[in-house]
């Protein structure tokens, strides 16, 4: 699959080929405004599994299947209750207790979108993990909510690293969830960075044309409309070479950089002006500080090179592309002053105060460089025989200042967590860390069958629940779970984990729709951004760097309203 | 109830049995069916609320199903509130959803209506009707839960007169706008082009007879200091459509005669638009010293395939002419049938000859429309095939004739319909977080059936609540917050506590009061003089007349803080005026409609009269104009006045107010539209989540950065919109507004044209 195409082509291509637009583009068009063809598409190509029919699972689902989600399969062995029925939208109400809850909850949803295929599967998971390994890894994504944690660490390890594993847990107005990748590459990050313009490092082009305007001279319109690129670009030029007579030819690429300096330097650019008022010369005194900002390579592009040196051969399309920029950020034959240490210059200008031939002007020089250092980068990229076409390589180029490969982590290292982390955890996200631990401590028990009776599964009636286990008992239960996930000498924080293992112990898993609709959009747009490789997804941090000790894990406090990443 | 036992245990289990009671006793009013009306419905009857009024303008649209989704293919074109509550209704018998399919604006969804609901839950996609339900909640004093939401991005906000700040606490960022002889004579953006021909163009050939003359707008541009001659010229332009008009009314497809063909209402509008209109612009020689002139446009020449846009000593006109020109060769094969057929994709930018044959047969659509039924007028809608594409095509027209880029189709529709980018999951979490948002309400606000002694259950979970008891006398808001979705990764969820009010608010500072009247039969003096208490002789129960300001009502003379202040004393007969809505009815210096009635007056049921204390001592009083009860006899009173009447409020003076400037805009919207200045700086922190630096900011950089962090509503999503100071003027006040309505505030002078700022939120970059 492409990562990504151009919208122009992107949007056209999935429509019939003639004719107003089809309804299946005039149904996603407000989604085709976020994520584009390319984003539809690998939604429309996705195959989840979902486990098990709970409120929440079948809010996620909802905010998948409305989108147009290729294919899910909803996991549960279970029966309808009165407790899901008036729980759970999807369910046919009182008609669907006693039936098969995965069941009826698939035929709900299947009634939102008719393009979307949805299975039922009414086996436990326990017995899909025992004889049916090879079908769960043909999942791109699992999603498991509430499951225990022994089911979790032997699903997590048969699907690591090539099926996505997003774990999420409830409890009342609690919640965490984690999503299990090793590596995951974005190029659409869409954020809100916008390339440099280089006015330290001026392309020859740039670098003459702005040298080449006689301002003094110049009609005084024309003046008044230079953008304001060219009167930096100029305006340190000439800095650069005044400092080159005074201290020698060594300091020819210096910037301002005391403040002394720099106010000299933005009192250089206001006496450019001719009149008063000339708003372009304002603007470039407002922007003076790109002089001195210096273009650099985004550490965390710089760190990828590392990740796919530009040596090794190119397994995947992308890392061929990121070894092709590696290769361009050493060796830019284009840009001769300053060969080295730029990423390929983008074609696009941010607005500016100017005539609109004057912006053009400028847009075509920029355009020109730019296209000769796109022949640079295909030229790397032959070499290395990367197959990739145009489209490819212009989105990538696009975004190459701001592509992030995040790093994630396998399930059995979050769960709950090494001892020392969690310690640490513990003095810096109080409130995460408690919230987090009590939910792990939830899903220990649950795996031991000590609150099994309190799920609101065994009878209509239930009563039985507050008699097996009282609310203190449970908490105490929690507690002893808890301090075995830290070092022996640590303490959990008094009156945070009063408030987490309280709620836990109060709602051990009852779903509030609330909490559920919740957690519906929140998760199922996590997963929407894993499948369509756009915006940037919760994560443990970037994938090439190795000093990091973020677990990845999101957590929900709705008592509060706050969410926060541990 | 006839609940299968069980069916509430989760939300009971989690909310406490208190809480969870009174969900079923409290009236809830969704505004809204779209989507996240949908969400938030379904929200509610799960978790319990049994007694939803749903109202909604609105049918359903094709787009609307990839997020709403009580919604099939099978309802397109329903009315979304109907369709919505039949949905949800389906599954719990026992909640009673009542749809209304109406506009929330309309006179009778009035103060008193309002009043009847516990809580009100704002779903709408614009500002001017979220703007509404604010006003009227702060009026009927309910608490409302507000929200908005825009691609990835959302916000969920709970307001409570005077415990929160309001909607228009915080002025909202002004939606871009343009000077207006950018728009009318030398655009140089796409933009201006679209703007052109939704706004301007569209209502001329297709809007009321009397806007065709409409001079207001211009006269406003001249005041601003517009170029005079432009003015005249534009003048002159705006006046000459009636010969179009008049073709269009008269349209019939199908005639074939020559004379027919001349009065063909397309090619007559595109002979004076694009032809002659370019023309006359091009003999103000002035304008186009230091500017590229504009082309006029052949009709003729363009069908044939031999147009050449020429447009001689610019690089950049050759060059966009030429993209603009580029596949006219293509078109040169087909015969006349086949090219009027043109093949519409909507991503594709089409050539000249295609935008031509577009404004040909979309003109013509539009144009039978009119001729053949009853509709009189017709206005742009996004959604309105016949007037995207005749957006689309006139305004790639003009663009051409200006060498400005073209856009297409899919382009164009996201520009001028200010479309913004919507999908499941921010909506299923918005509904999520108002539903908490509403219940933290109730679980603040006093209980309307006698409550337990038990705290609240779900609180327990709240250290820092757990030990209040929801009593009447203390209402705790502490758990309210106002809470954002932001695409950072590493906070999904921003979520701050709630501001106090906005002490220079012109909404929710205002005192509110309600005049039960016959409109027929009271005057304007009976209702201000009555409801400030300064009776005469003919009024009712008051004890005479107060001709030096000294009232008799002891309850007049109290101020909040029980000072002493002799010159605030709010029994004083102030000099006043009076409003209703932009309005101005009465003035120190001119009273003539004092002794008018209401009805004369065109003030009508629901509508809001604003009394203004020229010299800014009291809060500006509000009276509700409502009807007479049912068994109000005949002979009474035309009009009852509130008892006991309201409490006029010292304005609390924190910073210097906006000097009353007679006769130019009125003091209380230039109040409510102030923008914050450095003393607000915390406050404005606060709401948006940012960092609290507090770096210190002109007025500009304060718009700039509400525009960073915008409330989201229809117009908000302005591509490039740009910092405008919020203080309009308003001296026309029905264009104004309608253009504000489109998303576009004509600007009060050409100065900040060039302005360029950020993009407010990208949506994608394409």
């Amino acid at each position: 699959m492409n990562d990504s195409q151009p919208i122009e082509t992107a949007t056209t291509s999935i429509q019939m080929s003639s004719g107003a637009p089809d309804a299946k583009t005039r149904r996603y068009d407000r989604q085709l405004r976020l994520w584009a063809a390319s984003g539809q598409a690998a939604l429309e190509s996705a195959r989840i599994l979902v486990i098990p029919a709970t409120a929440t699972t079948t809010s996620i689902l909802k905010n998948l299947v409305l989108p147009g989600l290729g294919h899910f399969t909803l996991m549960d062995d279970k029966v309808v209750t009165g407790a899901d029925a008036g729980n759970n939208f999807f369910l046919d109400g009182f008609k669907s207790i006693g039936k098969f809850r995965a069941q009826e909850v698939v035929n709900g949803l299947m009634e939102m979108n008719d393009g979307v295929e949805g299975v039922a599967d009414v086996r436990n998971i326990r017995e899909a993990l025992e004889i049916d390994k090879g079908w769960l890894k043909t999942f791109d994504i699992v999603v498991a909510h509430n499951v225990d944690s022994v089911i979790l660490d032997d699903l997590a390890a048969l699907l690591w690293p090539d099926t996505h594993l997003v774990v999420v847990n409830s409890a009342g107005f609690l919640a965490d969830f984690s999503i299990h990748y090793r590596e995951h590459q974005v190029i659409e990050s869409h954020v809100e960075t916008s390339p440099s313009l280089r006015i330290d490092q001026a392309f020859p082009a740039l670098l003459e044309y702005a040298m080449s305007l006689p301002l003094d001279t110049m009609d005084i319109t024309d003046h008044a409309h230079i953008p304001y690129p060219v009167i930096l670009v100029r305006a340190l030029e000439e800095w650069r070479r005044e400092r080159e007579q005074v201290s020698g030819p060594s300091s020819g690429k210096g910037v301002p950089r005391t403040t002394a300096e720099r106010k000299v330097f933005k009192e250089r650019i206001r006496a450019m002006m001719r009149k008063f008022d000339e708003e372009n010369f304002e603007e470039a005194e407002a922007q003076a500080f790109k002089c001195w900002t210096p273009t650099v390579i985004p550490s965390e592009v710089r760190e990828l090179f590392n990740l796919h040196p530009s040596s090794a051969s190119s397994s995947t399309t992308f890392s061929g592309l990121v070894s092709g920029l590696s290769q361009f950020s050493q060796n830019n034959p284009a840009s001769p002053q300053y060969p080295s240490g730029l990423l390929p210059l983008t074609p696009s200008l941010p607005d500016m105060k100017s005539s609109t031939e004057e912006y053009v002007k400028l847009q075509k020089l920029f355009r020109a460089q730019s296209e000769k250092e796109k022949q640079v980068f295909k030229e790397y990229l032959s070499r290395a025989q990367v197959d990739v076409n145009d489209a490819t390589i212009d989105q990538f180029l696009k975004n190459s200042h701001a592509i992030k490969v995040l790093k994630g982590r396998e399930w059995k290292e979050i769960n709950p967590g090494a001892k020392e982390l969690l310690a640490g955890k513990l003095s810096t996200h109080t409130k995460e860390a408690a919230t987090h631990l009590a939910l792990a401590a939830i899903r220990k028990l649950r795996a031991k069958s000590v609150i099994s009776s309190l799920e609101y599964v065994s009878s209509p009636n239930d009563t039985a629940m507050t008699d097996i286990l009282d609310k203190d008992k449970l908490k105490d239960l929690l507690t002893a779970e808890a301090k075995s996930f830290l070092p022996p000498a640590v303490e959990l924080p008094e009156a945070e984990w009063l408030v987490a293992s309280g709620e836990v112990a109060r709602a051990p898993s009852a779903d509030l729709p609330t909490t559920a609709a919740f957690l519906g959009g929140l998760v199922a747009q996590e997963v929407i951004k894993m499948i369509t490789k756009q915006y940037i997804p919760i994560s443990a941090g970037n994938a090439a760097s190795s000093t990091n000790d973020q677990l990845g894990i999101c957590v929900v406090d709705l008592v509060e309203t706050w969410t926060g990443i541990l | 109830m006839s609940t299968a036992v069980g069916r509430t245990k989760h939300a009971e289990a989690i909310l406490g049995s208190e809480l969870h009671t009174r969900l079923s006793f409290t009236k809830v009013l969704v505004v809204g069916a779209g989507g996240i009306g949908c969400e938030l419905l379904k929200t509610l009857v799960l978790t319990g609320f049994t007694q939803i009024t749903l109202l909604d303008l609105d049918t359903i649209d094709l787009s609307n199903l990839n997020r709403q989704f009580l919604f099939r293919t099978k309802d397109v074109k329903k009315p979304k509130s109907i369709t919505a509550a039949r949905a949800a209704s389906s599954f719990n018998p026992n909640v009673k959803i009542s749809p209304i399919f109406g506009n929330i604006k309309d006179e009778e969804y009035d103060i008193d209506w309002f009043k009847g609901f516990g809580v009100v839950l704002n779903a709408l996609d614009n500002l001017d009707a979220r703007r509404h339900v604010n006003r009227m909640c702060m009026a009927a004093e309910v608490p409302l839960v507000e929200s908005g939401t825009a691609g990835y991005l959302g916000q969920v906000q709970p307001l409570v007169k005077d415990a929160t700040e309001c909607f228009d606490c915080i002025p909202k960022p002004t939606p871009k706008s343009f000077p207006v002889c950018t728009i009318r004579s030398t655009p140089s953006q796409p933009i201006h082009c679209i703007v052109w021909s939704k706004s301007y163009l569209m209502g001329q050939l297709f809007g009321r007879d009397e806007d065709a003359g409409e001079t207001s707008e211009l006269d406003e541009a001249e005041n601003n200091g517009e170029n005079v001659e432009e003015i005249a010229n534009l003048r002159k332009e705006a006046q000459s459509f009636s010969r179009v008009r008049a073709a269009i009314r008269s349209y019939t497809p199908n005639s074939t005669s020559t004379a027919d063909q001349d009065n063909d209402p397309a090619k007559l509008a595109f002979q004076k638009i694009f032809s002659s209109d370019i023309q006359n612009l091009l003999n103000m020689g002035d304008m186009w010293k230091h500017r590229e002139p504009p082309v006029p446009l052949d009709y003729n020449q363009i069908i044939s395939g031999t147009f050449i846009l020429d447009r001689q000593g610019s690089n950049k006109a050759k060059e966009e002419s030429n993209r603009v020109n580029g596949a006219s060769s293509l078109n040169g094969t087909g015969n006349k049938k086949t090219a009027e057929k043109v093949v519409m994709k909507d991503q594709r930018k089409l050539t000249l000859k295609e935008n031509l044959v577009l404004f040909n047969t979309s003109v013509q659509s539009l144009s039978m429309r009119l001729s053949t039924s009853q509709v009189q007028t017709i206005e742009f809608d996004k959604d309105d095939e016949d007037t995207l594409d005749f957006v689309t095509a006139a305004s790639n027209l003009r663009s051409a004739a200006y060498g400005i880029e073209g856009k297409s189709k899919w382009e164009v529709k996201e520009m001028a319909g200010n479309i913004i980018p919507a999908i499941a999951t921010t909506n299923a979490i918005i509904a999520g977080l108002i539903v908490l948002q509403a219940l933290n309400l109730l679980r603040a606000s006093p209980s309307t059936r006698p409550s337990s002694s038990e705290p609240v259950n779900a609180t327990t979970a709240a250290p820092s609540s757990s030990s209040t008891v929801a009593s009447p006398a203390s209402a705790d808001y502490s758990l309210l917050r106002n809470v954002h979705i932001q695409l950072k990764p590493s906070v999904p969820l921003s979520s701050v506590t709630c501001s106090s009010p906005n002490p220079n608010c012109g909404v929710c500072r205002d005192v509110y009061t309600l005049v039960r009247c016959d409109r027929t039969q009271t005057t304007l003096r009976d209702v201000v003089q009555g409801v400030l208490g300064w009776t005469s002789g003919q009024s009712q129960n008051r004890e005479g007349a107060i001709e030096n300001g000294q009232s008799q009502n002891g309850n007049r003379n109290e101020n909040e803080n029980g000072s002493n202040d002799d010159d605030d004393d709010g029994s004083e007969r102030k000099e006043i005026s009076v409003y209703e809505d932009k309005r101005i009815l009465v003035d120190p210096d001119w009273d003539d409609n004092l002794d008018r009635t209401l009805d004369s007056l065109n003030v009508g049921r629901g509508k809001f009269i604003s009394i203004v204390d020229e010299e800014g001592d009291w809060e500006t009083v509000q009276v509700v104009i409502g009807e007479l009860p049912a068994s109000h006899p005949s002979t009474a009173s035309p009009y009852i006045l509130p008892s006991p009447l309201p409490k006029l409020v010292k304005r609390k003076k924190i910073k210097p107010l906006v000097p009353s400037v007679p006769s130019t805009p009125p003091p209380r919207l230039s109040l409510k539209r102030s923008l914050p200045t450095d003393a607000d700086d915390g406050d404005v922190m606060i709401i948006d989540g940012h960092n609290g630096n507090g770096r210190t900011r002109d007025g500009d950089g304060e718009g700039q950065r509400a525009l960073k962090k915008p409330r989201l509503g229809a117009y908000d999503n302005q591509r490039d919109a740009k910092t405008t100071t919020p203080t309009m003027d308003l001296t026309s006040p029905g264009k104004r507004k309608r253009l504000e309505e489109d998303g576009l505030v004509l600007m009060d002078g050409p100065g900040e044209v060039d302005e360029f700022e950020e993009d407010v939120i990208v949506i994608d970059d394409d």
